[in-house]
């Protein structure tokens, strides 16, 4: 009898305590993040898409070079005045990297990087496989879009 | 030939505000605890469709009405489609006896606890035509798990309304809310025990967590609707949160003095106290695990059930005592 009362009491006991931890949490700030209104910021290294600085290339290569899956492409141009190498062409496929920012490590400019873009879709296969490094705007339909304007 | 066109017309009236006033309902509902969920679980919810994912549940209305009706094969044809009226249709006789107001419920009958509590019995047929219709195994579990707990849990309901009955000496629910001016009935330490077990058994009632054992997602895939698709899911689904209304309505008039309140009594205070009830239960459905099959059993028959029957013998002792 003794040991009845006592369950029962326990269970009563329990039953406000966990009714608590509930009641408490529903007074706590959601940790969602609407994530397609609102992009999260990353880490300072995190490694996104490969970017380019084209001024501070030298087209010395070494990229290319290390690369372990063969996603960049460059033909060295030089300058007939100032004998300087520069990159006449410049491609990055996207398909086969691997995120690995070995390209970023060798480069002795600092010219090639791995940017902060986290969304890498795209609608077509010939954009992906073939994106121009030395155009200013290859990246700019992955800039986050105006959060307002894609509230409904 | 005479025929009364006024008393008809406003009949039809509060036949269709009772039809609209179930679905609206329901729809709130199942929104509320979607939200309550997300709280509890430090989530957002439903977002996006309308301010705060409010018509949502339009949304999903909308794609539940054009969905096929699937028959599974070799199911009980007659009865697997009978199954989801003889649900939803007492729920929605229920509300003709549910006092919103001092002037708004449809029918006052002088039994009209009564009427309530034997017409929302009804559905556990529905229940368990639906498992046994259905040709499948876990619709057929779930519907005798569900025809065992709400004709056990039957009881202690009864016993605890009973309490309520003796105190106000009348079955009318307004007769009920009238007895209560003086002060509330869930005041007397007697009818607070009554309210306790009304709850708990209420809770098994309508099938929620922790006794939600007829659907026990994890176990029966849903239960005794498992095979239902469309619109005849949706007619269970709205019937489950129309009696998640009505078990707290008829709480809120018996206990708490349904639509008294301080300043003026009306339906406002009544609102108030049912959805102030269907939030606690919506907490404790967020907060607590499953009860087991063979201990939700014992518990209706040894606990349950013998301290509504001391409780009310005690009522009646205080009753006599007091002349």
């Amino acid at each position: 009898m003794c040991q009845k009362v006592y369950d029962i009491v326990a269970g009563v006991v329990s039953i406000l305590k966990g009714l608590g931890v509930t009641g408490k949490n529903m007074f706590r700030k959601a940790v969602t993040i609407e994530y397609p209104f609102e992009k999260p910021a990353m880490t300072a290294r995190f490694r996104g898409l490969v970017d380019l600085h084209p001024e501070q290339c030298i087209a010395c290569s070494q990229c290319v070079k290390i690369c372990p899956t063969a996603a960049l492409q460059l033909e060295a141009t030089t300058n007939p005045e100032t004998r300087k190498k520069f990159p006449g062409v410049f491609t990055y496929n996207e398909e086969l990297c691997c995120f690995c920012g070995l390209c970023q490590e060798v480069c002795p400019t600092a010219a090639i990087y791995l940017n902060q873009c986290y969304e890498v879709a795209y609608y077509r296969h010939d954009d992906l496989v073939k994106i121009d490094l030395l155009k200013a705007d290859k990246y700019v339909h992955l800039a986050p879009p105006k959060v307002k304007e894609l509230r409904p | 030939m005479n025929i009364p066109w006024l008393a008809l017309l406003s009949l039809l009236l509060k036949g269709v505000a009772i039809l609209a006033f179930f679905a609206v309902n329901a729809m709130f509902l199942i929104w509320l605890e979607r939200k309550i969920s997300a709280k509890i679980q430090n989530r957002l919810g439903p977002m996006v469709v309308g301010p705060h994912g409010a018509l949502q549940l339009i949304a999903d209305t909308v794609k539940l009405l054009l969905k096929e009706n699937i028959v599974p094969a070799e199911a009980d044809r007659l009865i697997w489609w009978l199954a989801p009226f003889f649900v939803a249709v007492p729920t929605v006789a229920a509300f003709l006896c549910i006092p919103f107001s001092q002037e708004w419920i449809v029918a006052d009958l002088n039994v009209g606890i009564l009427f309530i509590c034997s017409i929302t019995s009804l559905c556990v047929l529905g229940v368990f035509m639906a498992g046994w219709g259905s040709n499948n195994k876990y619709s057929l579990l779930g519907g005798m798990r569900s025809a065992a707990q709400i004709v056990s849990y039957e009881v202690p309901l009864l016993l605890s309304v009973l309490v309520v009955i003796m105190e106000a000496g009348t079955l009318s629910m307004q007769g009920i809310v009238h007895a209560q001016e003086l002060g509330w009935f869930c005041l007397k330490p007697n009818v607070l025990l009554a309210f306790l077990i009304y709850m708990i058994s209420a809770t098994a009632e309508v099938n929620r967590v922790p006794f939600d054992i007829p659907e026990a997602e994890s176990e029966l895939v849903s239960g005794y609707h498992t095979e239902y698709s469309g619109m005849k899911f949706s007619m269970f689904f709205l019937a489950e949160y129309a009696n998640l209304f009505i078990i707290s309505a008829v709480a809120a008039t018996l206990f708490l003095g349904g639509w008294l309140g301080p300043l003026r009594p009306s339906v406002f205070w009544f609102l108030i106290k049912v959805y102030g009830i269907i939030s606690f239960l919506m907490w404790i459905r967020w907060t607590l695990p499953r009860v087991r099959m063979d201990q939700m059993m014992s518990f209706a028959w040894k606990v349950l059930t013998p301290l509504a029957l001391i409780n009310v013998l005690v009522t009646g002792w205080l009753l006599a005592g007091k002349g």
